[in-house]
């Protein structure tokens, strides 16, 4: 097997000190490789959120490590964070990560002026097109349908060409088969462009296509299959 | 850069409505300072006229020219060049005829002295009872040649020359000789140096010796500013302009901030997404420095046009480099009222925009 992508080893996260104090994640043990779309499925509350926040490195863990292309995340500089979320880890957020005043393209736009470089207008119409977006591409947010939304936010996350995805339930505000539809996308994506996808999620229906699926519940977290 | 403007050009209305309150705010400033200027410039047109640097005045004048009385023999008490007697006489300027009336700043001083002004028309004073008027009179009906009576004597003077445009203490000027001024206000004495004056204006001079009897020497600038009313008047309107920089710099910082607390969710995805506190405050201010620019440069148009079309007794004077370093103030309030959102954007925790 290849190196995992990302790697999350002996993770440990307590909110608060003494008799207050809250364990979200216990012994947490995790990794995704390239070109593999991995569910983390759980009912809310379970730490999943906290989860993610730490494989993203908005939190440090308590305890263990997070390993991007196997650099330890905790030990970086918040800068230095900050660069390896832009560079290297794709959101894709619960209702949308779009911002409002900005079009589809424009949206894209901004992912090159934060890398200052120029617009990659190929790239960008090729990713639209993968996502059937063409017809909006000068849309704004606003006229967008839920399921658009969540494909444009898949076509940002793609954009900068990461080495992951991260997806916190990207389907919470969709139907059931615009759900399926985005989910179907971001699988063909995981094996198309040989990308690390992790979702988050609480719905047991959509982890059908996927190739690894971990549970958890109540901080703990455990390999069901794959 | 790009996210800044993107956003104002989506968001419109709300930034120009931004816009349009710190145009009213530049253009109350531009107004309050041209009226500064137009009251200063009536003030002191025709003291800067002398390009003089000394005024000597009797020390219990209370430096000011009215209250002072000293005789042209106390010239010999000074020594240097360009040494000018000053006598001067606020009155009421009128014809003969009295159809033209006109409150004036009459000065007296010797016929070939530096502080005769340069004549645009008619001659120097050449003989007894002649006055020459500054342009803003001849623009009011006076006439060359005409006969004129001053304050509340009968004595009546000749117009023989006029001179570019010249006020002092929001009047327009005319100039006599010192035994003509003497004769227009009744003085018992006009010939010789025992004629009374006002005071000695010079460009270089000092007292001859340490026996300088009553007289006090004084820069033009404490002249200027001892002159009644004009820095009282020029301290209220710059008070009003300082404020008015406060003013601008607390409206910028209460809406953007404002706007940073409603913005909070959207910063933290672009956080979370590796946009960070710098590209975020860059955009801010980017927004703030844009509606400043477009406020100011408006704010400066409508000044000028409105300059155009003001009465001409409004005292209004544009002075470009004072305009200029008030439009940098304004766009620095701006910048500093932007840059107080900046603790609230760096605390935003890119954490809440997931889960």
């Amino acid at each position: 097997m290849t190196q995992a992508v990302l790697a999350l080893q002996h993770i440990n996260k307590q909110f608060g000190h003494g008799h207050t104090a809250v364990t979200a994640l216990t012994d947490a043990n995790f990794e995704v490789s390239a070109g593999q779309f991995v569910a983390i499925i759980g009912p809310s509350g379970s730490g999943k959120s906290t989860f993610l926040t730490i494989a993203a490195g908005l939190q440090t863990p308590t305890k263990g490590q997070v390993l991007l292309n196997g650099t330890e995340l905790a030990a970086q500089s918040e800068k230095a964070r900050l660069a390896y979320r832009f560079n290297e880890i794709g959101f894709i957020l619960q209702s949308s990560n779009l911002i409002p005043f900005l079009n589809v393209t424009e949206q894209l736009k901004l992912v090159d002026k934060m890398a200052k470089r120029p617009f990659q207008k190929d790239r960008a119409a090729q990713l639209l097109k993968e996502l059937a977006l063409s017809e909006v591409a000068t849309a704004y947010p606003s006229e967008l349908s839920g399921g658009e939304r969540q494909r444009v936010a898949i076509v940002r996350a793609l954009y900068n060409d990461p080495s992951v995805i991260l997806a916190d339930e990207p389907t919470a505000s969709l139907d059931t088969p615009r759900s399926i539809d985005v989910v179907e996308r971001l699988a063909n994506e995981a094996h198309q462009h040989q990308k690390a996808i992790v979702m988050v999620t609480h719905d047991q229906r959509l982890i059908g296509n996927c190739d690894v699926v971990y549970q958890i519940e109540d901080g703990v977290m455990t390999r069901q299959r794959g | 850069m790009y996210l800044g403007l993107k956003e104002m050009c989506h968001e419109k209305l709300r930034y120009t409505l931004l816009s349009g309150v710190l145009l009213l705010i530049a253009l109350v400033v531009f107004m309050l300072a041209g009226l500064a200027n137009g009251l200063s410039n009536g003030n002191r047109q025709a003291v800067d006229a002398w390009q003089a640097r000394i005024v000597y005045l009797n020390k219990n004048a209370n430096q000011t020219m009215s209250a002072s009385q000293l005789k042209l023999a106390d010239q010999k008490k000074l020594s240097g060049k360009q040494i000018a007697p000053l006598a001067s006489l606020s009155g009421t300027l009128r014809t003969t005829n009295n159809h033209l009336k006109t409150t004036a700043s009459a000065f007296g001083t010797s016929r070939t002295s530096f502080l005769m002004p340069k004549l645009v028309s008619g001659h120097q004073i050449n003989g007894k009872n002649q006055v020459l008027i500054s342009a803003d009179l001849k623009a009011a009906g006076y006439k060359l040649g005409q006969k004129v009576r001053i304050g509340t004597t009968k004595q009546t003077v000749k117009i023989v020359g006029t001179y570019g445009k010249s006020t002092y203490m929001i009047a327009p000027t005319l100039y006599t000789d010192i035994a003509t001024m003497n004769r227009l206000k009744g003085a018992p004495i006009t010939s010789g140096d025992q004629q009374t004056v006002n005071g000695f204006v010079t460009k270089e001079s000092s007292f001859k010796n340490a026996k300088h009897g009553d007289l006090e020497k004084l820069s033009i600038a404490t002249f200027i500013n001892k002159l009644p009313g004009y820095s009282a008047e020029q301290l209220t309107l710059n008070t009003m302009i300082y404020f008015l920089f406060a003013i601008a710099l607390a409206i910028i910082g209460i809406f953007m901030f404002v706007l940073t607390l409603q913005k909070q969710p959207l910063f933290g995805v672009l956080k979370v997404q590796g946009i960070g506190t710098g590209h975020i405050l860059a955009a801010l201010l980017t927004q703030s420095i844009a509606m400043a620019l477009i406020g100011i440069v408006l704010g400066l148009g409508i000044t000028v046009g409105l300059a155009q079309i003001m009465p001409a007794g409004l005292p209004f004077v544009v002075n470009w480099p004072q305009f200029g370093l008030y439009s940098l103030a304004l766009l620095a309030a701006s910048v500093v009222g932007a840059l107080l959102s900046w603790r609230t954007v760096a605390k935003i925790d890119p954490a809440v925009a997931i889960g």
